[in-house]
Order: structure tokens, then sequence, then C-alpha cells
């Protein structure tokens, strides 16, 4: 199913979650009450204070939580568990040591599930690749590359399967200042050559201004949307530029 | 600055795989002067030219061929056995609470049993033959595979299990993809613990009994007072440690290119 620009593509129905007391331990109540719709092809960040469930939200979207209440619906349909339209982008990559680069990149592609879907293999991890810069690496191991390459690599495997949704789960935080600069602009060059829809999970409330068509704020747990902030700003932006400061000193005193 | 020149030096003097015989040469050549001016009782300690000697007479009326060809035979087949067993019982403890419970109390309950306390029991069972050995290597060597395939199998990073499933893996596919390709670092170490264990045993096993082997000839030779004997046998048990272990690294680098140990 393909929506066109703008369109809802997710939608978060009321959804609570509560991990349930395991062996004496009190239940933990994560998200009381979260209403939220994502159109097709936005950049959405995800701001909040450590802690409140930005990265649960991801899960629930990616399939590897379900709500305890309500309901996450995707294209129309609840999430029902993890697929390739909804790809997860983690924090410390995941990316699967025994694999070079370019195997990373395959690896989804040879799957049964998406064998025979008109996608040539060997032109795609190539294209894939190009996309995020990694062109000259393919026969490297994970554990040769650098953190923002294996964040890239992580992005291009995600991408290779054509998922609809990325779910980046605070994917710059590990890196140090001058690449997570560099990264942000290769993440917004690649959604604008790719158009996938973003949700961009960030500590980082320069970032996310920066970034991002609009910032989710969350509140301290139990969790719910505390306020959507619009940011027509036109790009690039810049930290310095005081339209993005003032923005973001608003939304830091939010949290505060 | 100082370690830097050394290093330099060393470097255009010997390459390191060279300077790694430097040691066990100089003991060698120690011992034999030692010998030779009678510093040394040579009954307890002949020289190890002597020793020499006797690996050459034995190595030509096959008599050491026959001893160690019996050793190895049974070596391969308790190792094998256990790896093959030790393999599958990891991951599926791993995998399935079900067979962990089962045998988790079992493998803890014999575990910390020598191997030869019970070599009298497997004697009875299986015969003086080939059948008793085998049989206490297999248990003795199947323990640190199953332990390492089930840390292995256990400490896979939740996320990669996640991220292959968004990509669209069975269960199948994870199990082939992801579950055996990350224990393998793991199952390797167990399977080269598994092999000297495999090795220590044998020598012991045919040591309380047997009609033939290395433990044997060892033995036999301490027991005709051929001491010279005693040390071609330990010195023909030391290198096939020493050079299975080497293989065994060389099949890692070539089975796991990708795997990186901090220190070897």
């Amino acid at each position: 199913m393909v929506l066109g620009l703008g369109q809802e593509l997710v939608r978060f129905d009321r959804v609570a979650l509560t991990f349930p007391g395991i062996s004496g331990r009190r239940a933990v109540e994560v998200l009381r009450r979260l209403d939220l719709s994502i159109g097709a092809g936005e950049f959405i960040a995800i701001i909040g204070p450590s802690g409140c469930g930005k990265s649960t939200l991801l899960s629930l979207l990616a399939g590897y939580l379900t709500p305890s209440s309500g309901r996450v619906l995707f294209a129309g349909k609840p999430v029902s568990g993890p697929g390739r339209e909804r790809m997860m982008v983690f924090q410390q990559p995941a990316l699967f040591p025994w694999l070079t680069t370019a195997e990373n990149v395959a690896y989804g592609l040879k799957l049964k599930a998406n064998r025979g879907n008109g996608r040539n293999v060997k032109e795609t991890v190539a294209a894939m690749l190009q996309l995020v810069q990694l062109d000259g690496f393919a026969r490297h191991y994970p554990s040769d590359l650098s953190g923002g390459m294996r964040q890239r690599l992580e992005i291009a495997r995600a991408l290779a399967v054509d998922p609809q949704v990325l779910l980046m789960d605070e994917p710059l935080a590990a890196l140090d200042a001058l690449t997570r600069r560099r990264m942000q602009r290769e993440v917004l060059q690649i959604w604008e050559k790719t158009r996938k829809t973003i949700l961009f999970v960030t500590h980082d409330i320069d970032e996310a201004v920066i970034m991002a068509d609009r910032i989710v704020v969350m509140a301290q747990r139990p969790t719910f949307v505390l306020e959507i902030e619009e940011v027509t700003l036109p790009r690039p932006r810049l930290r310095e530029d005081p339209e993005v400061s003032k923005i973001a000193q608003r939304l830091s005193a939010l949290l505060e | 600055m100082l370690t830097a020149a050394f290093r330099r030096m060393r470097r255009a003097a010997l390459p390191r795989s060279t300077l790694r015989f430097v040691a066990p040469l100089t003991v060698l050549a120690g011992w034999e002067v030692a010998a030779r001016f009678g510093l040394i009782n040579v009954f307890l300690l002949p020289p190890p030219s002597k020793a020499f000697a006797d690996l050459i007479v034995l190595g030509s009326s096959g008599h050491l061929w026959k001893a160690l060809y019996a050793s190895l035979f049974r070596v391969v087949c308790g190792f094998a056995l256990a790896v093959t067993v030790g393999v599958c019982l990891g991951i599926a403890m791993a995998r399935v609470r079900l067979i962990n419970d089962f045998f988790d109390p079992l493998v803890e309950l014999l575990r910390p049993i020598s191997p030869l306390a019970l070599f009298p029991l497997a004697i009875l069972w299986f015969g003086i033959g080939d059948g008793s050995k085998i049989f206490v290597i297999a248990l003795a060597a199947s323990f640190p595979v199953i332990l390492n395939t089930f840390a292995g199998a256990r400490s896979i990073d939740i996320n990669l299990i996640r991220a292959s499933r968004s990509l669209g893996a069975t269960e199948l596919e994870i199990f082939k993809g992801i579950v055996l390709p990350a224990s393998l670092p793991y199952i390797f170490t167990g399977v080269r613990l598994a092999w000297g264990i495999s090795l220590i045993v044998i020598i012991a096993a045919e040591m309380i009994g047997a009609t033939v082997g290395m433990g044997y000839m060892v033995l036999e030779a301490q027991q005709t007072f051929r001491t010279e004997r005693v040390f071609a046998g330990i010195f023909v048990i030391g290198v096939i440690g020493f050079a299975t272990d080497l293989g065994f690294r060389r099949l890692r680098q070539w089975l796991l290119p990708w795997y990186r140990e901090t220190e070897d």
C-alpha cells in the first residue's frame, strides 16, 4: 500500500503500556495515554526526559512490544509484530558482525520473505552503499568501521528492504560532536532522497529543531504527549540561527 | 622509547615466530650438557639425545605408530562425540527452557566428577579396548562444549534477533543466520578446550587400563626402567598437543575471520 505524501501512515490511538511487575518488583507504567498521528513522508523528532518511554514508542511501532491497551495502527491496520515496512535503526548498531558491509545490506534481501520482489540483490546493495557513502567499504567487517560508518551501514541495511518508516532510536547519541553534525546532514539528505517517514528519537533539543518537521515533546513517565511543535523553518537549519535557538529554548523550558 | 628501540632491534634480529623456539631449545641444550658432564642423575633425567635416539628406534620398529594410532583413534572418536552432543545440547538448553530445566542439574552433578573415577565402570561396561576410552573422553570433553555453546547462544544481542525479524526472517532463518554464527566463537572456544581435555584423559586412561596406546607405552617404559623412552613418549604427546592447538588457531582465523580477540 503506497500512501500519498501527508496522508496518515501511523496512528497511536489511546496507547497505554504497563510492564507487569516480575518477581516481586513493582509494575511500571510507561505510557499512560498516547495519541499521535503521523503523515507519510514526515520527519518526526521525539524528545523528552530520559526514561520517559521514547524508545518504547518506537518498539511499539516496530512490533517488538504490544500495548496494554489502545491500538498502534500502521497504514490503517493494527501492528501485530515486526515487519519490513517498519525498520528500526538502533542506538548501538545491531549489525551482524560475521557479515561484511555488503553482506549486512544483502542479508534482508536474501531472506525468503523478500525474494522475488523484483529487487536485484547486487544492484540494491550497490545503490544502498552509495546512498550512505560506504561504497569503498563493501568487504570490511563492522568491527573495522568507525561509529559513524556503522550507523550509516545500519541505515543502509534497513533501507535495502524498502521500508515505509525508519524508526531511529537515538541513532547519533554515541557519536562524537563532529561526526554527529555530519551525520545529521547525511540523515536529512537520505530522507530528502528517499522520502521515507522518519521517527527520530533524540535527547538533543537542538538536533530535533534542526532536523524535524514536527517535534513531539513527551512528559515524564507515565508518559503522554506534552506538546507537538511544528517547525516550518527552511532547511538547512543552523544551530546558531536565532529562530532555531528560540524554538529550542522554548522546548527546553517546557521540559524543565 | 627504550622499548621502541628494543622492539626495532628485535624485529631486525629475529622474527617473532623464530623467537618462540629460543626458550625450549635453550632448556634442551642446558639439559644435554648437564647430563653429559654428569651434573644430573642420567637415570632420572637421561640426556635428550638419548631420548631422541630411542624415539627413532620406536619409529622405525613401528611400535610408536601403533601406539599413536590407537590413542589418536580413541581421541578423535570421543572428541567428535563430545562436540556433536555438546553443541546440540548446549543450543537446545539455551533456546528451550524445558530442556534446560531437565538437563541442567544432570550436567552440574556429573561435571565435578573426575572422568577417571568413572573409568573402572567404563571398562566393565565397554571392555578394556577402545570403547571405554571413547566413553570417558566423550563424557569429559562434552562439558566445556555444552557450557560454552550455552553461554554463546544465551549472550546473543536481542537487537540482532529483532533486526533480523524486522527484515522478515523466519524462526529457522534466525536460527541459521543469527543464533549459530553468533554462538560460533564460543562454540569454538569450547571445542578447543574439549580437544585439550581429550588429550589429557586418553593418556591417563591408557595408564590405568589398556593394552596399547601412548599412555600404555609410557607406563610400560617406566615399569621396565627405560626413562629415555618415557621422555620420548612424553615428547610425542607434547608435540601433538602443541601442533593441534596451533591448527585450531589457524582454523579459527579461517572460520571466523570477523572475530576480534583482544588478547590471544
